[in-house]
């Protein structure tokens, strides 16, 4: 296999030329399988036999939780990236997904509670798998405010990466937080080596939702960089070109 | 410069630098994830003890967000633009205190009703909470005014400036949390209030000045 063109990524101008093309279709194919999804999902697959419809919201909480943990880990990936190999998008990869992987783990946490309510009959328990996503979200958080606070770019860019790598060790105790401790929250819905244990109406809108939702962000993300990307670059040629050119 | 001016740029500059409200605020939110991870997750021990626990986590942030109040202005030297402006000055550290209380205490009011859900707290008590906040909260800021003030010309100015404001805090935290516990139990909790309200007066006639002369200490 070819990986010229992703080693071409690692300049801002391939990146910038790269994402023009690929973030529309990244963007609308998510929005598309997205709907798609959560309209089956909410309104054709069959009621849980147990939790009745109330757990029809899984189709946005789990495309939401396991966003906030890709994204963390394309943060902790990206910042191992930028310090080993001083890659120019990684640190613009990282400032562009730390909120979007925030928000993403603030409506797994809300829609969480919002499911909590009627099968748990409280809004929050102090559970292991709840309290992990919510550090999840608090170290986003410390990503953003420090990547905010530093006004030195390069100091901002390094500490961000230390930051998001040594974070990585949250993510394998959010995953495990299921199996290691007695818990309510219901163990993984999607496992690669077994089958579901939900019937197929139930699961194919929940993965096309979650492919969706990996899309929309792709396509959100890329966006974001390519700002980031014209923002940092705005002495080079190519960034005047593009401008007077495109008019962004 | 007048006293609306110094107002409406004060407003300005919190709106441009959001992250320092958001920072007390996430630290709020990791002060209380504390106390259920390291004590106890269970509703017998966060029930009756959530009241303090959320006063606990609001001192504190209360603390880190004052701590910073008189920095920036020091450092760039506005600070002492504000000591010659021939405005009096304790009105313009109040202007700015408001402010700055207004900006952390909305959310700080948001996120409670949250929180207590988190801490089991029953909606009865959340508002006897809430009223506390409102009552109580003003007397933190003040005080920790005047502890901004003296320690914002030095280094490390903010452990030093948490030994020196903590002491005066804990009247406020009391009273409060008697509120909420004597709620708790059904008693009436007025006079708990009242104290409140009177420690937030007090401060709010002295801590200005008192801050006022401090700051001219510190920029001389």
């Amino acid at each position: 296999m070819n990986w010229i063109w992703f080693h071409k990524l690692g300049s801002p101008k391939w990146f910038f030329q790269w994402a023009n093309k690929w973030s529309k279709f990244a963007f609308f194919i998510g929005v598309l399988l997205l709907t798609i999804g959560v309209v089956w999902g909410l309104g054709f697959a069959p009621a849980d036999y147990q939790q009745g419809n109330s757990f029809r919201i899984i189709y946005i909480h789990v495309p939401t939780a396991i966003l906030a943990q890709s994204c963390y880990l394309g943060l902790g990936v990206a910042g191992i990236v930028s310090l080993v190999w001083r890659m120019k998008m990684a640190p613009v990869f990282i400032k562009a997904v730390a909120p979007l992987g925030a928000v993403m783990a603030l409506i797994a946490l809300i829609s969480g509670a919002i499911w909590g309510k009627p099968t748990w009959g409280a809004w929050w328990v102090w559970d292991a798998r709840l309290t992990s996503v919510l550090i999840l979200f608090l170290l986003y958080m410390g990503v953003i405010a420090i990547q905010n606070s530093l006004d030195d770019m390069q100091l901002a860019d390094k500490a961000v990466a230390v930051i998001s790598v040594v974070g990585l060790i949250n993510l394998p105790i959010i995953k495990y937080s299921v199996e290691w401790w007695n818990t309510l929250h219901q163990p993984a819905t999607f496992t690669i080596t077994a089958k579901p244990a939900m019937p197929m109406e139930m699961w194919l809108p929940l993965l096309l939702s979650t492919l969706g939702m990996y899309g929309f962000i792709a396509g959100v993300a890329m966006w974001r960089m390519q700002a980031e990307v014209l923002v940092r670059e705005h002495r080079a040629n190519w960034v005047k070109k593009e401008v007077l050119d495109n008019g962004i | 410069m007048t006293y609306s001016s110094f107002f409406y740029s004060e407003i300005l500059a919190v709106f441009r630098r959001k992250q320092d409200v958001v920072n007390a605020l996430v630290f709020f939110l990791l002060v209380i994830t504390l106390f259920p991870l390291g004590v106890s997750p269970s509703k017998e021990f966060l029930q009756p003890a959530a009241g303090g626990i959320i006063w606990c986590a609001v001192a504190l942030a209360v603390l880190m967000s004052v701590e910073g109040m008189f920095k920036e202005d020091f450092n760039d030297g506005s600070l002492e633009q504000l000591v010659v402006s021939g405005l009096y000055l304790p009105i313009l550290v109040l202007l700015k205190l408001l402010v700055q209380w207004v900006s952390v205490i909305i959310p700080l009011l948001v996120l409670t009703p949250i929180l207590s859900q988190m801490l089991f707290i029953n909606w009865e008590i959340l508002w006897v909470l809430v009223l506390t906040l409102l009552i109580g909260s003003p007397a933190l800021f003040l005080i920790g005014t005047i502890g901004a003030a003296l320690t914002v010309s030095l280094r490390r100015g903010a452990v030093l400036m948490l030994l020196i404001i903590l002491p005066f805090y804990l009247p406020v935290i009391i009273f409060s949390t008697g509120a909420i516990a004597a709620a708790q139990v059904g008693q009436p909790y007025n006079g708990q209030l009242a104290i409140l309200a009177a420690i937030s007066l007090i401060t709010l006639t002295l801590s200005p000045i008192m801050a006022a002369v401090s700051i001219k200490a510190s920029v001389n």
